[in-house]
């Protein structure tokens, strides 16, 4: 049997053969490519040959000797989720790498591109498939390197490669980013985090002394064991909260979202990856990870674990459905065809953190060692989990068609697209097959892994929150059909479509899309017919989650109503943009309450620049009040004691003028003196 | 302890020094720099084949030792404690001699066009030899007198260094160099002195066992704590803590380049490597008193140094401030007085030299090639002409913020991991948890702000504009040759890491007899 650990070494060893040709001046475009397709190729290779085991029962597990003492090892876990995890990240990978040979050709950065892409994959799969905490925060730590190295991958900084509308400003703040500036918040956004889950680590460890997550995860349901102490101390909320703040920060939830909107400054195959389909979905993963192993600790112990660790998931679900909410307000004005499917993506990982948190809130209220109660939370934990596989499939879709549109026009703004269904056909279909996919319409998947979401937060009792996720299901359908009609199907804005040739997409980059959009279509198909079964059984075989069923969508009562709400806002959009074709340019400039609504949406709620306001603007305070400190501090070594000295020695130079009588005095003076002392001593 | 067959140790400090001062009158440059480079390079050896011997746990001696009544044995050793912070010089001094070779040529012909007689090459190299071998030669040390003798060793050369071919005041500044550490030695070494004149030796590591000498209080009494005092404010006033830090900036900033990467990431650290080695062992009650006061200490050196080092405009300078918030790290390592923060400590003495190293580098190269330039705010979209420096100060920034695959992610580790071990969970998660964002929040920043401003974006003057594209060379090689070793010793930690936790543990068992 081929070791799991070759599914993320692979990439690993192809990105520092990368790095080594590069150093040796080697800067043939093909070699990178072909060798980054080639490497992810061999891991989507592996992960699937090695699937079918883990499907079967058998948890894959190797471990190679690093720093046994403290248990960490190069240990690959491949448990249901691991291998649920790396089927996915692998062959998105191999599809985005495939249309990245295309998209970035002639790039004067191909090399870095295809570098850091494939150290990304590396990365990202090592942290699916890590056994250990410290593997886990490397592979965490390389998957914020490589998302800052690609969301400034044009660092250059050219006004073309910009989000948001140049000289725009929110509460004195500028709402326009470089991608060098964009590179920076991401990596400084997410690193706060980061920090939690290093605290995170630091305290298990105190208290077990191992950082194995099989060991940690075994040693959770102790009377004595980490759960229960911290529990006693009553910090157990806090530090699960602080645990999971690189999560959170990863995952670009409330209030962390800032720095994913503006990662799409990087080039369009990079937001398709690592800020829709993968990276962002490290912050879901480790919620999945963790969430059944908080919630067995929490289920066996009871008591004061159990309100500390309900407390906790209430608190998870209520940013996940926050973020899913506000986002999905913003995607409505924007007019950026990436912003509106970053807003989206953000708005879709909140549903991800909903479905978890309100499966572990599920626990509320349940008596100690209930397993009926788990089995429903192992429940909404993989509903989750297979809506984190839809949207990467449909999301990684809908990116990779904006990038071949923002090609097409040369323009980011969706002002500047329009009518694009005459020229590309396929693209359009794509287009509507992955949209209506997040749009939660039935059959496609986005509907079934939406609803098991939704079911969840109802049946944990969390009925605002709930709410918020239907409201936010129909705002959804609108502004992703908003984006597509507007693309595909009235004339655009600004530019009048003759001065592009509009064409096709070439193929290499028409068919993943096409793949993924369909891939949208066929899983929505099969999803009743058994297929949600499977994904059940796979996850079924997680670490500390025995069993899982997926939960069954029936078409009655409040299911039909949110489909016919959503279906509703499909419509709604579609008759609003092709038959009635409103002016908003005009209402914006008539009324102020809309101007004031607008700007709310469109400065994204304002937080951005309360962000810039308070927490960077007083860090940037305190480093001129620090500046002026330190001027002190140096004026009392540097000038102060130099004046005082050089004044004590022009003092003391002053007697000594070469006068006998004045000599004579002192002379006759520190004697009489001398024999005093000496006359005290002895006397 | 094995005792070698030969002089080993002796040997790697003795070497250099008798080919640089062979060589001082040499015209020679690059057939000079290549022997003293490679010689420099033996200590790494040493300790890389007691790695691979597992001979590093138990400690290795020098044959070549002897015992003097009343000074106690005066001999070099190497052990799990030792062993990366002599990696960590031999690393960065003997690449740095390279890199020497092009920067200094440059420098003395820049001297000598303003009309200046600046020494040798030769004389260069023997300087800086003398100064590479007196850090090794203080880490080998196991007594207070031989101890104190390498730490004036590396003043005096490095003090002529800046004096000589130094820029701005240079003159004033060595002298403010001079005076200011001196100063802190000068405090070490009354309470030294005073130590010893007690205890009737000096010695602060058993030769037998290679372990402390243990709990100093029993022989010295009531004037423990001042001892104490003395000793530990001379390391604080070496390391540049927060409120003795001012001699630092200047110096560091104004050395010439290749000293700047010898004086930041090798020198300064020594200090916490000694507050390990000698001090914290010899007074156990004075450090788990004070306990609190450091770990504040720590932390107000890492945000203050961070802070200060965000407002910085010139690139040398930035860098200084940064190299004070680092030994803030260290600090909090040593004071968490557990033996993971302690092996935390050291690793960050190793990445601290090599990511700083390559910083410092960094900011030479553009000295060198684009005369002189060093103002930040004049910088900007750099990396498109200098990828591979650009690419090299990345790596740089990434040891300093912990990011993997560098061995700077251990040292944060372990740090984070001795100060929970340290602290009452209970009463004060959410306190250290809040310091430890904003601290390294603040690390975080001020690398990734200032790679953006000086490497991203577009030039901000004309000297950026015109910079011709980079011709990789000795500047380069030398610095990927240190940035290699910061990812080597992430992969390869296991045995240094096995080593260091037996010597931290020897040091925390004495705690521990105070602690109860």
């Amino acid at each position: 049997m081929i070791d799991p650990l070759y599914i993320w070494l692979t990439p690993y060893l192809a990105a520092g053969i990368m790095a080594i040709t590069w150093v040796m001046g080697i800067r043939k475009e093909s070699f990178y490519s072909w060798l980054s397709v080639l490497s992810i190729l061999v891991s989507a290779i592996i992960a699937t040959i090695l699937t079918p085991k883990v499907y079967h029962g058998d948890i894959i597990y190797t471990v190679h000797s690093w720093m046994p003492d403290i248990g960490v090892n190069v240990g690959t876990y491949m448990d249901g989720l691991g291998a649920f995890m790396s089927l996915v990240v692998a062959w998105l990978s191999f599809l985005i790498a495939v249309y990245s040979t295309k998209y970035m050709e002639g790039d004067w950065g191909f090399q870095r591109y295809f570098f850091f892409f494939t150290f990304f994959v590396g990365s990202m799969l090592l942290l699916v498939l890590a056994d250990n905490l410290v593997l886990l925060f490397i592979g965490w730590e390389g998957t914020g390197l490589a998302s800052y190295a690609l969301i400034g991958h044009w660092y250059t900084d050219d006004e073309d490669t910009w989000v948001g509308d140049p000289g725009r400003k929110a509460l004195g703040t500028n709402m326009y980013f470089e991608p060098s500036h964009s590179g920076v918040r991401a990596i400084l956004f997410t690193k706060i985090g980061d920090i939690g889950m290093l605290i995170g680590m630091a305290g298990i460890f105190a208290l077990t002394g191992t950082l194995s997550i099989p060991q940690i995860s075994n040693l959770t349901s102790q009377s004595d064991g980490w759960m229960a102490t911290l529990a006693n101390m009553k910090i157990l909320t806090a530090f699960l909260v602080v645990f999971s703040l690189g999560a959170l920060a990863k995952s670009a939830q409330f209030p962390f979202q800032e720095w994913l909107v503006t990662a799409m400054t990087g080039p369009t195959p990079v937001s398709a990856l690592i800020h829709a389909a993968t990276m962002v979905k490290a912050g879901v993963y480790f919620m999945l990870r963790f969430a059944p192993i908080f919630a067995v600790g929490a289920a066996n112990l009871g008591g004061a674990v159990l309100d500390a660790v309900t407390s906790y998931f209430w608190i998870i679900a209520l940013l996940g459905g926050i973020t899913a909410f506000m986002m999905a307000t913003m995607a409505i004005v924007s007019r950026e065809l990436k912003l509106i499917l970053a807003f989206s993506t953000a708005s879709q990982l909140g549903y991800m953190f909903l479905g978890v948190g309100a499966a572990g809130y599920l626990l509320k209220g349940a008596e100690a060692g209930t397993s009926n109660t788990l089995s429903l939370v192992y429940e909404g934990i993989a509903a989750s989990a297979s809506h984190l596989m839809s949207h990467a499939v449909f999301k990684a879709a809908l990116f990779l068609i904006a990038g071949w549109a923002i090609h097409a026009v040369h323009s980011r703004f969706i002002d500047d697209m329009g009518n694009f269904a005459k020229y590309m056909k396929i693209s359009m279909i794509s287009m509507w097959l992955a949209g209506l996919s997040l749009a939660g319409i039935p059959p496609f998947s986005g509907f079934w892994s939406k609803e098991g979401v939704l079911h969840t937060a109802h049946l944990a009792g969390l009925e605002n929150l709930w709410l918020l996720g239907v409201i936010t299901a129909g705002i959804t359908a609108f502004y992703i059909t908003r984006a597509t009609v507007r693309v595909f199907h009235i004339k655009p804005y600004h530019r009048h479509e003759e001065e592009h040739h509009l064409h096709e997409a070439p193929l290499t980059m028409l068919l993943p899309y096409f793949i993924l959009a369909l891939t949208a279509l066929v899983i929505g198909l099969v999803w009743p017919l058994g297929f949600s079964e499977k994904v059940a059984e796979l996850l079924g075989h997680t670490l500390a989650m025995p069993s899982a069923e997926l939960p069954s969508v029936e078409f009655t009562g409040i299911t039909l109503e949110i489909v016919g709400y959503a279906l509703l806002m499909v419509l709604f959009a579609i008759v609003l943009y092709l038959a009635f074709k409103p002016d908003f340019v005009g209402l914006l400039q008539k009324s102020t309450t809309a101007r004031i609504l607008h700007d709310f949406l469109y400065d994204r709620w304002y937080i951005n620049a309360l962000i810039y306001i308070f927490i960077v603007g007083g860090f940037a305070g305190l480093v001129e009040i620090m500046g002026w400190i330190n001027g002190v501090i140096d004026a009392f070594y540097h000038v102060a004691i130099p004046v005082v000295l050089i004044a004590g020695s022009q003092a003391f130079r002053g007697l000594h003028r070469g006068r006998t009588d004045l000599y004579l005095t002192f002379y006759a003076y520190f004697i009489g003196v001398a024999l005093l002392v000496l006359y005290f001593l002895w006397g | 302890m094995v005792v070698l067959d030969t002089s080993l140790l002796w040997l790697s400090v003795l070497l250099p020094v008798i080919i640089s001062i062979l060589g001082v009158r040499s015209e020679k440059y690059e057939t000079l720099a290549s022997i003293i480079a490679a010689l420099l390079l033996f200590p790494l050896v040493i300790v890389a084949v007691a790695a691979i011997k597992g001979s590093l746990s138990s400690g290795i001696v020098d044959p070549a030792y002897t015992t003097i009544n009343g000074i106690g044995t005066l001999a070099f050793a190497l052990d799990g404690l030792s062993a990366l912070v002599v990696a960590g010089i031999s690393v960065v001094t003997a690449f740095v001699a390279f890199y020497s070779l092009p920067y200094m040529k440059t420098r003395i012909e820049e001297m000598r066009t303003e009309g200046e007689e600046p020494p040798s090459l030769g004389v260069y190299y023997l300087l800086y030899t003398l100064f590479a071998v007196a850090m090794v030669g203080l880490v080998y040390s196991t007594n207070l007198i031989l101890f104190y003798l390498f730490l004036e060793l590396t003043l005096i050369p490095s003090f002529l260094l800046i004096a000589y071919y130094g820029y701005g005041d240079r003159k004033r500044i060595a002298m403010l160099y001079f005076v200011w550490t001196h100063l802190g030695a000068v405090v070490f070494l009354a309470g030294a002195l005073y130590y010893g004149y007690i205890a009737g030796n000096f010695d602060y590591l058993n030769i037998d066992t290679l372990s402390p000498v243990g709990n100093a209080a029993s022989i010295l009494g009531n004037m423990t704590t001042l001892i104490a005092a003395l000793m530990t404010f001379g390391l604080f006033v070496k390391m540049a803590v927060l409120g003795v830090h001012m001699w630092l900036p200047y110096a560091h900033a104004e050395a010439p380049t290749p000293i700047s990467a010898l004086l930041s990431p090798n020198l300064i650290g020594l200090a916490g490597y000694a507050m390990a080695r000698i001090t914290v062992p010899l007074f156990p009650d004075f450090y788990t008193a004070n306990q609190w006061f450091f770990i504040y200490l720590a932390f107000a050196t890492i945000i203050y140094g961070g802070l200060v080092a965000l407002k910085q405009t010139d690139f040398k300078r930035f860098l200084a401030y940064s190299s004070v918030s680092q030994m803030g790290y260290m600090l909090l390592g040593i004071a968490t007085l557990t033996s993971l923060g302690i092996t935390g400590a050291m690793l960050h003495y190793l990445a601290h030299a090599v990511g700083k190293a390559v910083l410092f580098m960094t900011a030479g190269v553009f000295i060198t090639d684009l005369h002189g330039f060093r103002d930040i705010t004049r910088m900007g979209g750099l990396a498109r002409k200098y990828p591979m420096t650009a690419a090299l100060a990345l790596v740089g920034f990434m040891h300093l913020v912990g990011m993997p695959p560098t061995v700077g992610m251990w040292s944060e580790i372990f740090i984070i991991l001795g100060l929970f071990r340290a602290i009452d969970i209970s009463a004060q998660f959410i306190l250290i948890t809040l310091l430890l964002i904003v601290a390294l929040g603040i690390s975080a920043s001020y690398a990734f702000i200032n790679m953006r401003r000086i490497f991203y974006g577009k030039p901000r003057s004309d000297t950026a504009e015109r910079a011709k594209p980079e011709s990789v060379g000795i500047l380069q090689w030398s610095m990927l040759a240190i940035a290699f070793f910061g990812f080597l010793f992430f992969l390869w930690i296991t045995p240094y890491y096995d080593s260091l936790l037996t010597a931290a543990s020897k040091i925390v068992q004495i705690l521990q007899t105070v602690m109860g």
